[in-house]
């Protein structure tokens, strides 16, 4: 029996760029053994959080995203024994970036999970969806990506409209 | 003839253009860059500043959608941009220089192909010239033969008055109805002096002399050593009045996106690359000849008229000091047998 | 208040480098020497490569000589002849570039032959290269330098800098306004400067170490970042940029003097580097570092924002 979902006015889009060896492997744990998470994250996998360039996330926030979750093995787990730590301080460095200009930082985060850790990625996720939640629809970048030059604007409001209703 | 107009009319007019719905592009300070940009108010003009980059831009747009795809299942629909609902525009305080890079563009975007987007933006359009009175030695109008006060390419030409004000001189029949629709904000010259006309301080050179050597010198050792230093950025080309040069991209998913129109540059090592991996100007010197080349000669083969009007941006703002007037100066010192119907 | 800066030194400056030019190219030390030389526009300088010791006296060093002539030596822009050894003229800030380049393997410091400038500042803009030097005319970088005596250089005229005292830092000053702001009021900032970009790269362009033989940016498949220079495109491209150059960017502030936006994108390198140094204890300096912050690591390393 599923327990009744709450009802909500916002469901907030979560991206999570995970490693393929600890973290997909720990929300698979926590999947199959039929641990409860919200649905608002989709996962996408990679093969360490060595591979995740921080131009990942961006593009996430970009195509819409209002929340990111990066997470990977903890130190010392890594199997390309030192990935992670790369990423930890690629990580640190592209957070004070995105502070710089603006970003929320509490829309990002970034957590250890391991295969085993079932439990901790179903706590993580849904803080963090929680989180984003309460902060409302990531709008900074959505607006960035409509706004145009003046001079390549659509000139008209009618001709706009017609033409967004594509 | 009621041709003067003081600096609180001129305001007034705008402001009465911008309450009508029309767009008024005129220089403004954005974040501290002065730019071509549509006003909100008249006061927000700095007509005394020439912009960083161009007018061409009212009518080419940096960037434009011109069309959308979408995609669900085999369904594939396309819909272009319907370009004659674009806005009226009012493009003001435009110099010279940059005037008369106007018709130079409508030869290349009316001759084969009607470029129906840059056509309806310009039929759009009324400019509002103004004579120049500020030049530094990085102008060179006057050897690209115009002058401060060369009215062509505009619609109503003004020229300042010592103490304020403007004399204008209608060259179109857009500019005729701009003055006859607001004839009250007008009024008879009254005795006022122009002001003095900017004097660019760059030695002049013979565009045909030029364009000689150019005929006969496609390869040639100089353009190393012309263009060794360039780095092969876009800014020349994209602060240029003239430069048209534009790339076509498809940005977005494979279900949804736009098809966009770009500015391009011939200095950047794409512009040329095949989708082989061969790049036919593969150094660049080759990119920066191109440059060169296409202004004083491939034009002026087609065209008639030189891709160039002696705004000097490109000289101001090369990242590493390449001054395309004393390109052309020297190559106007090498001796070089005109061949321009001798003759006759 | 305005303050003239004393560039008296740059007469002798430009004698010892002619003269220095002169030998080493006549001994045949170095193939080819980079350096300034005066251009058409008064005041102004411009990058000259030249193999000749006659040419040496074109020389020059002048507070319009602004930039990084280290670009000339990377991969990205190998136009200029690279047979055997190069001399080429730096001033300290481009010095530090030169050792992160070899520190990168770009470079080997037994092929080329550095003239070390005694440097008291340069302009910010070159829009007008005769403008006087002056506390407010002066490149923001110079307003923070504290290497105008570049070391360990193969050749440095002998001659003394005057101090420059009292100039206000202006990034500093800068950084510290902008991180008292709120979240959204930076975002405000950083939208409307990104804005005026016309992604002509020139920034990409004159930075030393951006080498790649092909950027991430100029990609379509997959696309990264929108190659149009619309405000998403253009604020993605400031953002990945300055990503890339973090504990990298040697401080030549060249992306910033050449926009001809005049957006302040050193204000993002400086930043990072600011951080780098309280996370990583890292600093770009003279010193050839085999490693930089983002290609090193240890595993005491800071992670109280990983849960």
């Amino acid at each position: 029996m599923h327990p009744e979902k709450p009802k909500h006015d916002f469901e907030p889009k979560i991206i999570a760029f995970v490693c393929t060896w600890c973290t997909y492997a720990g929300a698979d744990l926590a999947g199959t053994s039929r641990m409860q998470y919200p649905p608002n994250v989709r996962v996408l996998k990679f093969p360490c959080t060595g591979r995740i360039d921080p131009v990942f996330i961006l593009k996430a926030f970009q195509q819409g995203a209002d929340g990111v979750l990066v997470s990977g093995c903890h130190p010392g787990d890594c199997h390309y024994i030192a990935g992670n730590f790369h990423a930890r301080r690629r990580f640190a460095a592209f957070r004070k970036l995105l502070e710089f200009v603006g970003v929320d930082l509490n829309r990002l985060q970034f957590s250890w999970v391991s295969a085993a850790e079932g439990g901790k990625w179903v706590e993580v996720v849904t803080e963090l969806t929680e989180k984003v939640r309460s902060m409302g629809p990531m709008v900074e970048f959505k607006e960035l990506a409509l706004e145009e030059q003046w001079s390549g604007a659509i000139d008209t409001p009618e001709l706009k409209e017609a033409y967004e209703q594509i | 003839m009621q041709n003067y107009i003081s600096q609180q009319n001129f305001n007034a007019l705008l402001d009465s253009l911008i309450s009508q719905g029309k767009r008024v592009v005129a220089p403004r300070t954005n974040a501290g860059t002065v730019l071509y940009e549509p006003l909100a108010n008249a006061a927000d003009m700095v007509i005394d500043q020439l912009p960083r980059r161009s007018g061409k831009e009212a009518f080419f747009p940096l960037c434009e959608d011109i069309m959308t795809y979408q995609k669900e299942g085999q369904k594939i629909e396309l819909q272009d941009i319907d370009p004659t609902r674009f806005l009226e525009t009012v493009l003001v305080g435009v110099r010279p220089c940059d005037a008369a890079a106007i018709p130079v563009l409508d030869a290349v975007f009316s001759w084969d192909y009607k470029d129906e987007f840059f056509l309806e933006r310009r039929k759009k359009t009324t400019i509002i010239g103004l004579a120049c009175t500020q030049a530094d030695d990085a102008c060179f109008c006057t050897a690209v033969g115009l002058t401060p006060a060369d009215p062509k390419g505009a619609d109503l030409f003004l020229t300042p008055l010592e103490g304020g004000g403007y004399a204008c001189e209608t060259q179109s029949e857009k500019g005729e109805a701009l003055v006859a629709n607001n004839k009250e904000l007008f009024a008879e010259p009254n005795g006022y002096k122009p002001l003095p006309l900017a004097e660019p301080q760059t030695g002049k050179f013979d565009l045909k002399k030029v364009k000689a050597w150019l005929d006969e010198h496609f390869e040639d050792p100089a353009w190393d050593s012309i263009a060794t230093r360039c780095v092969g950025c876009g800014a020349c080309a994209f602060v240029c009045p003239a430069c048209h040069c534009f790339d076509i991209v498809d940005e977005g998913t494979e279900k949804q996106g736009k098809r966009r129109k770009n500015w391009d540059a011939c200095g950047f090592w794409k512009f040329t690359h095949h989708a082989s991996g061969h790049n036919p100007r593969d150094q660049q010197p080759k990119r920066y000849r191109n440059r060169i080349m296409h202004k004083f000669k491939y034009y002026d083969d087609k065209f008639g008229q030189t891709l160039c009007t002696g705004c000097g941006r490109c000289i101001r703002l090369c990242p590493v000091g390449i001054d395309i007037a004393d390109i052309l100066q020297d190559i106007d010192k090498i001796e070089v047998k005109v061949k321009v119907e001798e003759n006759s | 208040m305005t303050q003239p800066i004393d560039t008296s030194i740059y007469a002798a400056v430009t004698a010892a480098i002619q003269g220095e030019a002169k030998r080493i190219l006549s001994e045949g030390q170095v193939t080819a020497i980079v350096g300034y030389a005066a251009a058409r526009r008064k005041g102004s300088a411009q990058p000259i490569v030249i193999s000749q010791p006659d040419d040496a006296q074109k020389l020059i060093f002048t507070p319009a000589c602004v930039n990084n002539l280290a670009v000339y030596l990377t991969k990205a822009k190998k136009e200029i002849p690279k047979t055997g050894k190069i001399g080429i003229v730096v001033k300290g800030c481009d010095l530090k570039a030169l050792a992160g380049l070899m520190g990168e393997s770009q470079l080997k410091r037994e092929n080329l032959y550095l003239i070390g400038v005694p440097c008291a500042g340069v302009l910010g803009s070159t829009i007008q290269p005769d403008t006087e030097l002056t506390s407010d005319s002066i490149a923001p970088k110079c307003t923070e330098c504290n290497e105008r005596m570049p070391p360990e250089c193969d050749f440095v005229p002998a001659v003394q800098v005057p101090v420059n005292q009292g100039l206000e830092k202006k990034y500093a000053a800068e950084i510290a306004r902008l991180e008292a702001l709120t979240p959204q009021e930076r975002w405000a900032y950083w939208k409307e400067q990104f804005s005026k970009c016309i992604k002509c790269y020139a920034c990409r362009q004159v930075c030393p170490f951006c080498f790649c033989e092909q950027c991430l940016c100029d990609r379509n498949k997959p696309q990264m970042v929108e190659t149009t220079p619309r405000p998403a495109g253009n604020f993605a491209w400031h953002i990945v940029r300055a990503m890339h150059l973090a504990g990298r960017c040697a401080g030549c502030a060249e992306c910033e003097r050449v926009c001809p936006m005049d957006i302040p994108l050193n204000l993002l390198n400086r930043k990072m580097a600011k951080e780098l140094k309280e996370l990583f204890e890292h600093e770009a300096g003279f010193e050839v570092q085999e490693k930089g912050p983002l290609n090193s690591f240890t595993d005491k390393d800071d992670q109280s924002f990983i849960k």
